[in-house]
C-alpha cells in the first residue's frame, strides 16, 4: 500500500488552548487508485491533506501516522519533507487566482521544482515545463511559457498549478477543490484532465470537494467527514448506493440537483471545533436522533469496507 | 514596455515643466523686490529702475519665466547676489556633498533595514521578532541630530577615529571625504533603517501569507527558500516606495544633521538662501529639489514595474 493514513488526529492553538480539529482519520490510497474526502466547510477535508503534506499551521499537534511507501512523513525531519513535496507529492490548490506566484512567468512556476528536485539545468528544465504545459492544455505556441499568471484565465491558471504539481511525476496527487473556484464549464475540464493524468501516470489521486457528484465521477473510494471525523466511508458506488449515515443522506439531498428538485438545505451550522456538542457532532442537526446520540461519539462501524460511525444508522437500501 | 517608458517619460517631463511653473509663480508673487534688497532701503527710484532693468525684472513675467527656463535648460543659473559667484558652481559644490551624503545613507539604511525587517517577519511573533522591532521603535523615536551627536561623542571625542565635523572636500581624497561623511550618514540612516524594517516586516509578514507562499511549499522548498524567492519579491513595491520617499528628503531635508556636522550641503544652502532673501538661489534650488524629487518617483516608477509585470501595462 503507498500511502497508509492511520488514526491521523490534529490539533490546532485557538484562544490560548489546543483545539482538537480532526480525529482518528484512517485510511489507504494505492496508485492507480483514488480516494475523495467529502464535506461541508469546517470538516476537516483540508486539514488532512495539509496534514499530509506537513503544511500545518505553525502550532498544530498531530499525532497518528502517515505512512508513505513506509516511511511516517509525520516522523520526517523538514529537510526530508522537502524532498517528499513536490517530488513524491503533488498538491493542487482551490484558488488558482492566488495560488501562482503574480511576479514569476508560469514557465518559471512549473520549472522550479524540476530545478529543486531534478536538478535539472535551466535549458532543460524550461522545455520540460514547455512540454508539461503543453500536456495540461496550454500550448506553447499559442500560451507563451514565458507570460505571467495574470495574462491567463481562471481556468488556465489552475492547469498552470496542475503542471507544476505533476512537473516531477509524483505518485500521489493531492487536489484540495480543484475545480470550486472555477466556472462550471471549465470545472468538467479540469476534472477530466486530472482523470486523464492520473489514468495516464498511474498516480493516486487524493480528492477533495464539497460535491457529490464530481466524487461519485472521479474516484474509486470516499470518505465523508462531519466536524473533524469520518462518518462514513467505503467504495464510492457502495457509499451512494446505500447511505448509511444521516449525514451523508442529508448531504446528498442538499445538493443542487439537475432533475429539478429543490435541494433540501441541512439546518444548523457545522459546529466550531471550540464548541463541539458531546457524544456525535451530527447530533442537533439530525432528524434521527435519539438521546442516547448525545452521550457517546460513535466510532465507525461494520465488517467490510463499507462503515458508518452512527448509532442509527439507515439500514442498507 | 517600450510605449510603457514612453508614456513614463513624457509625464516625466510635463511634471518637471509644471512644476517649474509653480515655483516661479509663487515666488513672483511673494513680496519683496531684488533690487530693493540689492540697493538697501536708501537707494534712490532711479537708481533702483536701473537695477531692475539691467537684472530684466522689468519684463513681462511670461518673459522672465522663459528667460530663466532656458538659462536652467543651457545650464545658465543665473548669479547669486549674496555670494557673487554663479549658482551652477555653487549649486555644484553642494551637490557633491549632498548626493553622496545621500546615497551612502540610503544605501547604509536599505541594507540595515530589509534583512532586519526580513528576519522579524519570517520569525513573528517570537522573542527575536520582538527584540528586532523593540530596537527598531526606539530608533523611530531616536531624533537623528540627537543620534549624531552621540556618534560625535563616541566615534570622534572618545575614540578618535573618524573626524567630528566638516568636510575637506574631495580634493583632499577620497577617503578623506568618505571618513567625514561616515557619522553624519549613520545619523541619518539609523532612524530611517527603523522605519524601512518596519514597513518591510509588515510587507512580508502580508505576502507570507499568500497562497502562493504554500504553492511553493507544497513544490518542496524549504522555509527560507519559499521566503526569499516568492515572499520577499512580492513585498518589495512598497519598500522601494518608501526608500524613494527616504531618498528624496535626504537630498535636502538634511539641513539640521548638516548643522550638527557643519557640512556644506545642499540643506544648508537653501537655508542661508532663504533667510539672506538671495531670491534666484532659493528659485533655482527649489525647481531642483522638486526635479530631484520627480526623477526618483519617476526611478522608483520604473522599478516597481521592473519587479512586478501587472505594472507594465500601458495603462498603468
Amino acid at each position: 500500500m503507498m500511502l497508509r493514513v492511520e488514526d491521523l488526529t490534529v490539533a490546532l492553538p485557538m484562544r490560548g488552548q489546543l483545539v482538537p480539529v480532526l480525529a482518528g482519520v484512517s485510511f489507504t490510497l494505492d496508485r492507480r487508485d483514488s480516494v475523495g474526502l467529502v464535506g461541508e466547510s469546517g470538516s476537516g477535508k483540508s486539514m488532512t491533506a495539509l496534514a499530509i503534506m506537513g503544511l500545518l499551521p505553525p502550532g498544530a499537534r498531530v499525532a497518528g501516522r502517515v505512512m508513505l511507501d513506509g516511511r511516517d512523513l509525520l516522523a520526517l525531519p523538514e529537510p526530508d519533507l522537502c524532498g517528499v513535496r513536490g517530488r513524491r507529492i503533488g498538491m493542487v490548490f482551490q484558488e488558482p487566482m492566488t495560488a501562482l506566484n503574480p511576479l514569476m512567468s508560469i514557465g518559471a512556476q512549473v520549472a522550479e521544482p524540476l530545478r529543486l528536485h531534478l536538478r535539472l539545468s535551466r535549458a532543460e528544465a524550461d522545455a520540460r515545463a514547455a512540454r508539461m504545459l503543453d500536456r495540461v492544455g496550454l500550448d506553447p505556441a499559442r500560451i507563451s511559457p514565458h507570460r505571467y499568471p495574470h495574462q491567463l484565465s481562471g481556468g488556465q491558471r489552475q492547469r498552470v498549478v496542475i503542471a507544476a504539481a505533476l512537473a516531477c511525476g509524483p505518485d500521489l496527487l493531492v487536489a484540495d477543490e480543484p475545480t470550486t473556484a472555477l466556472d462550471v464549464t471549465v470545472q468538467a475540464q479540469v476534472l477530466a484532465l486530472l482523470a486523464d493524468l492520473a489514468a495516464e501516470t498511474g498516480m493516486g489521486l487524493l480528492l477533495i470537494t464539497h460535491d457529490l457528484g464530481v466524487v461519485s465521477q472521479t474516484v474509486a473510494n470516499v470518505l465523508v467527514m462531519y466536524a473533524g471525523r469520518v462518518v462514513e466511508q467505503g467504495p464510492t458506488d457502495s457509499v451512494f448506493g446505500g447511505m448509511a449515515h444521516p449525514y451523508t443522506r442529508a448531504l446528498f439531498a442538499a445538493r443542487p440537483a439537475e432533475s429539478g428538485a429543490r435541494p433540501v438545505q441541512i439546518p444548523g451550522q457545522v459546529p466550531d471545533p471550540l464548541h463541539r456538542p458531546p457524544g456525535c457532532a451530527f447530533a442537533p442537526r439530525c432528524s434521527r436522533a435519539e438521546p442516547d446520540c448525545g452521550q457517546q461519539a460513535p466510532t465507525l462501524a461494520g465488517g467490510g469496507p463499507h462503515r458508518a460511525a452512527c448509532l442509527h444508522p439507515h439500514a442498507a437500501s | 514596455m517600450t510605449f510603457y517608458l514612453l508614456r513614463r517619460v513624457a509625464i516625466l517631463l510635463a511634471t518637471l515643466l509644471a512644476a517649474s511653473i509653480v515655483v516661479f509663480v509663487v515666488l513672483q508673487v511673494l513680496p519683496g523686490d531684488p533690487a530693493a534688497l540689492i540697493l538697501g532701503t536708501g537707494a534712490r527710484e532711479d537708481t533702483l529702475a536701473a537695477l531692475r532693468h539691467q537684472l530684466g525684472l522689468d519684463a513681462p513675467m511670461w518673459l522672465r519665466y522663459a528667460r530663466w527656463l532656458g538659462g536652467l535648460l543651457s545650464g545658465d543659473f543665473g548669479t547669486s547676489f549674496t555670494y557673487h559667484v554663479p549658482v551652477a558652481e555653487l549649486v555644484r559644490q553642494r551637490v557633491l556633498v549632498s548626493l553622496p551624503l545621500a546615497l551612502f545613507a540610503i544605501l547604509l539604511s536599505t541594507a540595515i533595514a530589509i534583512p532586519v525587517g526580513v528576519a522579524a517577519a519570517a520569525r513573528r511573533g517570537g522573542a527575536a521578532d520582538a527584540g528586532l522591532m523593540g530596537v527598531a521603535q526606539i530608533g523611530v523615536a531616536l531624533p537623528n541630530f540627537w543620534l549624531g551627536l552621540l556618534l560625535i561623542l563616541l566615534f570622534a571625542v572618545r575614540l578618535p577615529w573618524l573626524p567630528a565635523s566638516g568636510f575637506p572636500g574631495w580634493d583632499a581624497g577620497l577617503w578623506a571625504g568618505f571618513r567625514a561623511l561616515i557619522l553624519p550618514a549613520l545619523a541619518l540612516a539609523l532612524p530611517q533603517a527603523a522605519i524601512l524594517a518596519r514597513v518591510t516586516r509588515a510587507a512580508v509578514i502580508d505576502t507570507l501569507g499568500e497562497d502562493f507562499v504554500r504553492t511553493a511549499r507544497a513544490k518542496g522548498l524549504s522555509r527560507p527558500a519559499a521566503l526569499w524567492r516568492h515572499a520577499v519579491p512580492n513585498a518589495l513595491i512598497p519598500v522601494v516606495t518608501l526608500i524613494g520617499l527616504q531618498f528624496s528628503f535626504l537630498l535636502a531635508g538634511t539641513v539640521i544633521i548638516e548643522n550638527v556636522f557643519t557640512l556644506p550641503g545642499l540643506g544648508r544652502l537653501v537655508f542661508q538662501a532663504i533667510a539672506q532673501r538671495d531670491l534666484i538661489v532659493v528659485q533655482d534650488l527649489v525647481v531642483l529639489l522638486a526635479g530631484s524629487v520627480i526623477v526618483v518617483n519617476f526611478l522608483v516608477d520604473l522599478a516597481a514595474a521592473w519587479i512586478d509585470p501587472r505594472l507594465r501595462r500601458a495603462g498603468a
